[in-house]
């Protein structure tokens, strides 16, 4: 085919220049973005696109499956009223996290602390991780809409998970179910600080594990609320992750550890909501 | 230049497929795992090199939109095309046995290397538990995949090559 004289490479060849390829690529990820962002954003006008209508078809089947031509517009405002009802779960939880803390924080130091109303960009689950080790998923908004890397999922009346890499119209959301997920919790009413964990081994019973949890009163107890904690990094404070389901004493006598069933139905996740606000870490509040 | 193009078709259209449709699909919480497939095949089918770079390209892309150490998939699909390649001297129409028993082994040393290299490091250390509720059940839902998969991928193999008879065999792919 070519005329231009090269030189052949065998398979060994290329079996080994790969390798140092991609050790290359991992190191460089490693360390920093800059391999994976570029490829990564012209990647995805190849990729988004044809997810969001391959999903959008699925979405359409699974509507018209849930009844007969007549029965769509149903099916449309039991969507409105599910997304109404994640709203209010929402809110009411706000105000409960409000009325709980509102005392204490008033009392304590005379602060009127409110809850913010923070800023939202809706998106649509396109697809998920192909492999089984993850739970991590895509959704179709990117930076285009201001999401960015951070940024905290919630949707189904609680929290979702985190943004972990985003591009120009999509973006990846690891999921708190996800192994390698790690969230810094509280009780709503205790606020007893501690940590949830996400376990591949308990995604089939649809828990999360929590531990180092430390209550020597005994005074948190199975269906507590778990909000996220004010202490943590990544995660605003106060989003409702789920409720205890069960808990043990640890072997050192000192702190406690169990499930926690989450809020969010992670099996069928469709639209979700970003908060485009990112907690400030760095800087310390002016108020 | 035909066989390239429809495999970068066929590694696009399967990794479409498998991030979307057999997310919907699931069995037991597993989805197949049909960029090993095509992997196995192009590489048991074609050779060391074809399926070198057809490894390389799949797990690419895994690696673009859901890996969080780029390149970590690439490398990982990338040995299993190799691996297989060192079959292809075996290679007989139709025979769907050794592709079977191939994908078998590999995506269970696939799942081993994944739960060595990323969970086994961060302390979790319940093999058995990992074996069998997520590598097991990916095996089992890959292989009865593979009885229709391989197919279309024979198929889509014999029409090319009896479009390319005549034309010198490819460099690569």
């Amino acid at each position: 085919m070519k005329k231009k004289k090269q030189v052949k490479l065998t398979s060994r060849h290329w079996i080994v220049i790969m390798t140092i390829v991609c050790i290359g690529l991992i190191v460089t990820s490693l360390s920093s973005d800059m391999v994976a962002a570029p490829i990564r954003s012209v990647a995805g006008y190849f990729i988004t696109p044809f997810q969001n209508g391959i999903n959008d078809i699925g979405n359409w089947m699974s509507d018209n499956s849930a009844g007969f031509r007549d029965n769509k517009a149903l099916a449309e405002e039991n969507k409105e009223l599910q997304a109404q009802i994640d709203e209010l779960t929402m809110k009411n939880n706000e105000l409960m996290q409000n009325s709980a803390g509102l005392e204490r924080l008033e009392a304590l130091y005379q602060l009127d602390h409110d809850y913010e109303d923070y800023q939202k960009v809706a998106a649509e689950v396109i697809s998920k991780d192909p492999g089984n080790w993850y739970s991590t998923f895509v959704i179709n908004r990117g930076t285009n809409s201001g999401i960015d890397v951070d940024m905290n999922v919630i949707g189904q009346g609680g929290l979702i998970g985190i943004v972990t890499e985003v591009g120009a119209n999509w973006a990846q959301v690891r999921a708190i179910i996800d192994d390698e997920s790690n969230v810094s919790v509280m009780i709503r009413d205790t606020s007893n600080n501690f940590m949830v964990s996400g376990s591949l081994l308990e995604e089939g019973s649809g828990k999360i594990d929590f531990f180092q949890l430390r209550d020597p009163d005994d005074e948190v107890l199975e269906g507590a609320a778990v909000v996220t904690s004010n202490i943590s990094s990544k995660f605003l404070p106060g989003l409702l992750v789920g409720y205890i389901s069960d808990i043990k004493v640890n072997a050192n006598e000192l702190t406690k550890s169990g499930t926690i069933i989450p809020v969010a139905d992670f099996t069928n996740l469709r639209e979700v909501l970003v908060i485009t606000d990112l907690k400030e870490t760095k800087e310390i509040p002016a108020s | 230049m035909k066989r390239k193009c429809v495999l970068f078709i066929v590694i696009w259209v399967l990794f479409i497929l498998q991030s979307t449709v057999f997310k919907f699909l699931q069995i037991a919480d597993t989805s197949p795992n049909l960029l090993l497939i095509l992997t196995v095949s192009i590489g048991f089918m074609q050779g060391k090199k074809e399926g070198l770079f057809t490894g390389f390209l799949c797990g690419l892309l895994f690696d673009l939109f859901y890996g969080s150490v780029f390149g970590f998939y690439a490398l990982l699909y990338m040995y299993v095309g190799y691996g297989c390649g060192h079959l292809c001297d075996i290679y007989f129409d139709e025979d769907i046995k050794v592709p079977l028993i191939l994908i078998t082994v590999c995506d269970f040393l696939f799942g081993t290397t994944v739960f060595l290299t990323r969970f086994l490091l961060r302390g979790r250390f319940n093999y058995g538990g990992y074996l069998l509720h997520v590598i097991m059940p990916e095996i089992v839902y890959t292989i009865i995949l593979t009885l229709i998969l391989y197919r279309i991928l024979y198929l889509i193999n014999r029409k090319l090559a009896s479009a390319e008879r005549g034309i010198s065999r490819n460099i690569w792919l």
